[in-house]
């Protein structure tokens, strides 16, 4: 697989995280979790590291990062609007809290602004359903949100409303 | 010190720091409440501060108790708690803006335990939610805490563990609804070492998080499930696995997991028996099929989380193909119940097929949301009505649905059914984790089947043609319903589809996807009908099938609309007759649902517009 | 055991799968993703069958390739109930592979009613995973099934190619509807968007394997060291054969 050589320089942190675990299958998702969290995403590198680690095949812990919703393969941005798409939120209408996202921020769901700054994502139901409809910014919790709350929220965070 | 400590004169704040409560604020309460009285050491009572897990009554938080007095105060703020501390701690005098009002008797009810919410609940499985701080081994143990277990290896031999659990007819309560008991005999009697017990702490099905507030609230009494299940069993590892989004649920499990090895409550020679078990925290890694046991299993053993025919059962060849027992965290959390009380006091509670009590959640168009835990054989009208307060502003109960993605939508006409296992089944949906989710006639049955087919075309674990294809085909069809493109033939494509899934598909998943579109053609057919062949959306919902505009003879110009409006897109004067700018409109329906005049109607979309 | 297959008594190894009974007994069950080599998937769902367990009142579809028989059950293997089954498979598999022929003849076998063509990746790809099994069995497991639900594929991670591929092939040979492209011109292999420099055979000259097929064989045994395809091997060992008589 491609690496960029930049990704070297952090040979020796994906290391320690890694090794922090026994090198065996039952502890990739606990490995992955320690670098996604670290990282906001999974490093090539480390991919690679990882499946050299655990002794599996790199096609294998791709599968992985790929199947579960935890990981990223590509960097997110540095505020991610969370909105939760639980079936309590969802009819209380959070799809349109998510199109007003779309609109003001000029990313689709699952996307993230060209300057790395935010990101727009559903998440499964929170749990928090009576003050639904719900969004997490960063862990922030945000509850009963209107419409006409998102640009609210976005200006918390340093963005700007596109011109609609 | 607990809320039940005989020493009646120590007072113990009680502030619940659920996941509801905190994004209220709660935290903010709790640590303004610490300040306070720390800086403050010469007021005469220093209460015993406590955050506590989930209360339930998550629509009334954030939630402060008081005790002995048993006083409980609603949407508290910070800026309250000096209040709190100098009326009522010191002082003894209630705040009566922060009581609970019945809204029908208008009666002001000092304790929760008085008001319709609490008063119908028999808590089992909550018993010590709200009650203890999960962060305290003590507090648990002074609730009777870990009393089962050492009853249980001082007094009892495994198999008579597993007799106990099947005369009190305990069945999982995560969705599959199997007798407990029999699971637990059968991974006795296979063979293979060493012998797992999981603790399925998953929790998917989007409007349920009983077992959130169980994991993040009362964490030890999973953990003395799971030790009095692996005793029974002969079981010596144990593993919890917790769903990625539940942080505090992760943070409070280690904590108890740390604080139960140091008091010898796990590993070595458990309180000095000759028993021996330990259990690890794995963290799931987002993905809704995990809750399946064989996926849950893969997930742990590092693999993506796709299930495998069960043919042969996990308590024969399950992790690592050896013999695994896998509940449910409610399911655990009863078991400590039974065996200290015994069975035939639990078997007392319930239906003959559904013995106890279930948690269920209570959300969407409900006046009371939160957890509720009753016994089964309760009716969905006495939940929703007099526990739930009824729909919200007094709308038209439409349907409830239950059993989230797996299950299906029950109609008006079947309030009166009373929940249990079987009954649910046969209405064709299904008790699943227990989420109630409440509609009005501002949902969209239609819509509604859609939203669940898409939910789990992104879970699926694609593994098997009948699911993977089969919601593919189903969600296709379904949106193109919603979005005026529907044929009726439609219609009967998606039934034979949805047999199909129900027959061959290779996991629970599969198999029980069909069910909220097989419910809602049953019980609500006509709206189908009316989105394909009259091109509208009774509901209101379906953007592409609905136009609104306001009746100027019913609009009073209270400018409420306008003020909700988010683009701005309904002008007036106030008290003139307000219009809506259609070029503007994004057809979201908020102005429809606030307005208290019934003034602002539907229309089908006109499909010349652009 | 005993056991009643389509209402004759056969005799079945405790263990074995249906599937396994019936290709024995020559009894036909349809299948995608199952092969010899691998055993079964569970993953296509063609090969369901009614099962009735004692015990049990009524019969239940359960997977021919996967179900373990251990206890004297009655199979049936036809009946309108399976052939429904096997028809809305066929139905749902040919959206993604309909212009194969394998496809087009078992959508005509079964009767189906066309649901619209939808696009996937490999084109015409089913998902039935036997590439996945060749490759961990032949190869280095440079692909494997990424992704999930209805986006499910076969992949090279990233998309690129992978450092494991060893370009032997296995996978496009196996594949039962040709979903992997697989150029071949003079002694360049191009396979899962890697080039491969093919080696001929020092006999015949065929090109016969790629230079990291034939390593990664050194690595695994001593086979294959000869630079020698396949037919003129077996023509090496015939004549040393006749050599010994």
């Amino acid at each position: 697989m491609q690496i960029a050589l930049e990704e070297y320089e952090h040979t020796d942190d994906y290391r320690a995280l890694i090794e922090n675990y026994p090198g065996q299958p039952q502890h990739l998702l606990a490995i992955m979790q320690d670098v996604q969290k670290q990282y906001n995403y999974l490093p090539r590198l480390a991919i690679s590291m990882i499946a050299e680690h655990v002794g599996m095949p790199v096609s294998r812990v791709y599968a992985m990062a790929s199947f579960y919703k935890a990981f990223s393969l590509v960097p997110k941005g540095r505020y991610v609007f969370r909105v939760c798409d639980g079936t309590a939120c969802h009819i209380k209408n959070s799809e349109v809290l998510l199109d007003q996202l779309q609109q003001s921020l000029g990313i689709g769901t699952g996307q993230t602004t060209a300057d790395g700054m935010f990101s727009v994502e559903t998440v499964n139901c929170l749990g928090a359903c009576a003050l639904a409809p719900v969004m997490v910014v960063n862990g922030k919790v945000y509850g009963k949100v209107t419409p006409g709350d998102v640009g609210k929220i976005i200006k918390e965070y340093g963005g700007q409303e596109h011109d609609s | 010190m607990t809320a039940n400590s005989d020493d009646h004169h120590r007072k113990t704040v009680l502030v619940c720091c659920g996941t509801g409560c905190t994004a209220n604020g709660a935290r903010d309460v709790f640590h303004a409440f610490q300040t306070k009285l720390k800086d403050h050491p010469e007021i005469d009572v220093q209460p015993v501060i406590k955050a506590t897990g989930c209360n339930g009554w998550c629509e009334k938080g954030p939630l402060v108790r008081i005790m002995p007095e048993d006083i409980t105060y609603c949407s508290v703020a910070a800026k309250d708690v000096d209040e709190i501390v100098e009326k009522t701690l010191l002082e003894k005098v209630l705040i009566k803006r922060l009581l609970y009002r019945d809204p029908i008797s208008k009666e002001q009810l000092t304790s929760h335990h008085m008001t319709d919410f609490y008063r119908k609940q028999h808590k089992i499985a909550l018993r010590n939610i709200g009650e203890i701080d999960p962060g305290q081994i003590d507090d648990y143990i002074e609730r009777r805490g870990y009393q089962a277990l050492t009853k249980a290896l001082q007094q009892m031999q495994g198999q008579e563990l597993i007799d106990t659990v099947k005369a009190a007819g305990l069945r999982g309560r995560g969705g599959g609804g199997f007798p407990t008991g029999r699971k637990w005999q059968a991974c006795r009697d296979a063979q293979g070492e060493p012998k797992y017990i999981i603790c399925n702490g998953d929790e998917g099905d989007p409007g349920a998080f009983m077992d959130r507030s169980i994991m993040e609230g009362d964490p030890h009494t999973v953990i003395e499930g799971m030790i009095l299940g692996a005793y029974a069993v002969g079981a010596s590892r144990g593993y919890i696995y917790v769903r990625d989004e539940y942080d505090l649920a992760v943070q409070n499990l280690g904590q108890a997991i740390k604080d139960a090895r140091a008091r010898g409550i796990l590993g070595e020679k458990i309180l000095g028996s000759e028993f021996s078990f330990d259990i690890e925290l794995v963290r799931g890694g987002g993905a809704f099929v995990c809750g399946e046991e064989t996926a849950l299993m893969a997930s742990i053993e590092g693999r993506t989380g796709e299930p495998r025919d069960k043919y042969v059962f996990p308590t024969e060849k399950g992790l690592w193909g050896k013999p695994t027992v896998i509940n449910n965290v409610e399911t655990w959390a009863n078991v400590p119940v039974i065996i200290l009380d015994g069975a035939e006091k639990f078997a007392a509670v319930g239906t003959e097929s559904s013995k106890g009590t279930k948690v269920f959640s209570l959300v969407g168009k409900v006046v009371n949301t939160g957890l509720v835990e009753v016994p089964m054989g309760t009716t969905l009208r006495e939940i929703i009505y007099e526990i739930g307060g009824g729909v919200l502003k007094k709308r038209a109960f439409k349907a409830v649905q239950t059993g989230g993605p797996s299950g299906g939508c029950i109609p008006a006409s079947l309030l009166d059914l009373p929940i249990d296992f079987d009954s649910l089944a046969a209405a064709g949906s299904m008790m699943g984790s227990g989420g109630l989710i409440v509609m009005d006639d501002h949902t969209c049955m239609v819509e509604v089947a859609r939203y669940y087919v898409n939910f789990l075309a992104g879970e699926s674990c694609g593994k098997c043609t009948p699911c993977r294809e089969g919601i593919r085909a189903l969600l296709e069809i379904l949106t193109g319903i919603c979005s005026g493109q529907g044929r009726m033939e439609d219609l009967q494509v998606m039934e034979d589809i949805c047999l199909t899934m129900q027959e061959a598909s290779l996991c629970a998943l599969g198999r029980t996807a069909p069910n909220p579109v097989l419910s809602t053609l049953r019980y609500f057919r006509d709206e189908y009908v009316e989105h394909i062949e009259n091109q509208f959306c009774p509901a209101g919902v379906c953007r592409d099938l609905t136009t609104f505009y306001i009746d100027p003879e019913k609009c009073t110009g209270c400018t409420l609309c306008a003020k909700h409006c988010s683009v701005n897109g309904i002008k007036g004067e106030k008290k003139q007759p307000h219009v809506i700018d259609e070029s503007l409109c994004i057809r979201c329906g908020e102005c429809y649902r606030v307005c208290t005049f019934d003034a602002i109607k539907l229309a089908r979309r006109d499909r010349n517009e652009n | 055991m005993k056991i009643r297959l389509n209402g004759q008594e056969r005799e079945a190894r405790a263990g074995e799968s249906i599937l396994d009974l019936c290709r024995r007994e020559n009894v036909p069950v349809p299948t995608f993703c199952y092969h010899q080599a691998f055993g079964g998937q569970g993953a296509c769902r063609m090969c369901m069958v009614e099962v009735k367990e004692e015990g049990q009142k009524q019969a239940r579809l359960v997977a021919a390739c996967t179900y373990p028989l251990n206890t004297p059950v009655e199979i049936t293997t036809e009946s309108e109930h399976i052939q429904r089954v096997r028809r809305t498979i066929v139905m749902l598999l040919a959206r993604r592979a309909g212009s194969h022929p394998l496809m087009k003849e078992m959508a005509e076998h079964y009767d189906v009613s066309p649901l619209s063509a939808i696009t996937v990746q490999p084109p015409n790809c089913i998902l039935c995973g036997l590439c996945i099994h060749a490759c961990e069995e032949m190869g280095k497991s440079a692909i494997w099934s990424m992704f999930r639900g209805v986006d499910k594929r076969i992949a090279t991670p990233y998309d690129e190619a992978s450092d494991d591929c060893i370009g032997c092939a296995a996978c496009a040979r196996v594949c039962p509807t040709q979903a992997i492209s697989l150029e071949e011109k003079d002694a360049v292999r191009i396979i899962w968007n890697k080039q491969f420099e093919m080696i001929a055979c020092k006999r015949c000259g065929k090109y016969y394997a790629t230079q990291e097929e034939l390593e990664y064989l050194k690595e695994r045994s001593a086979y294959g060291q000869d630079n020698l395809c396949e037919s003129c091997r077996k023509k090496n060992l015939a004549i040393n054969m006749k050599n010994f008589s």
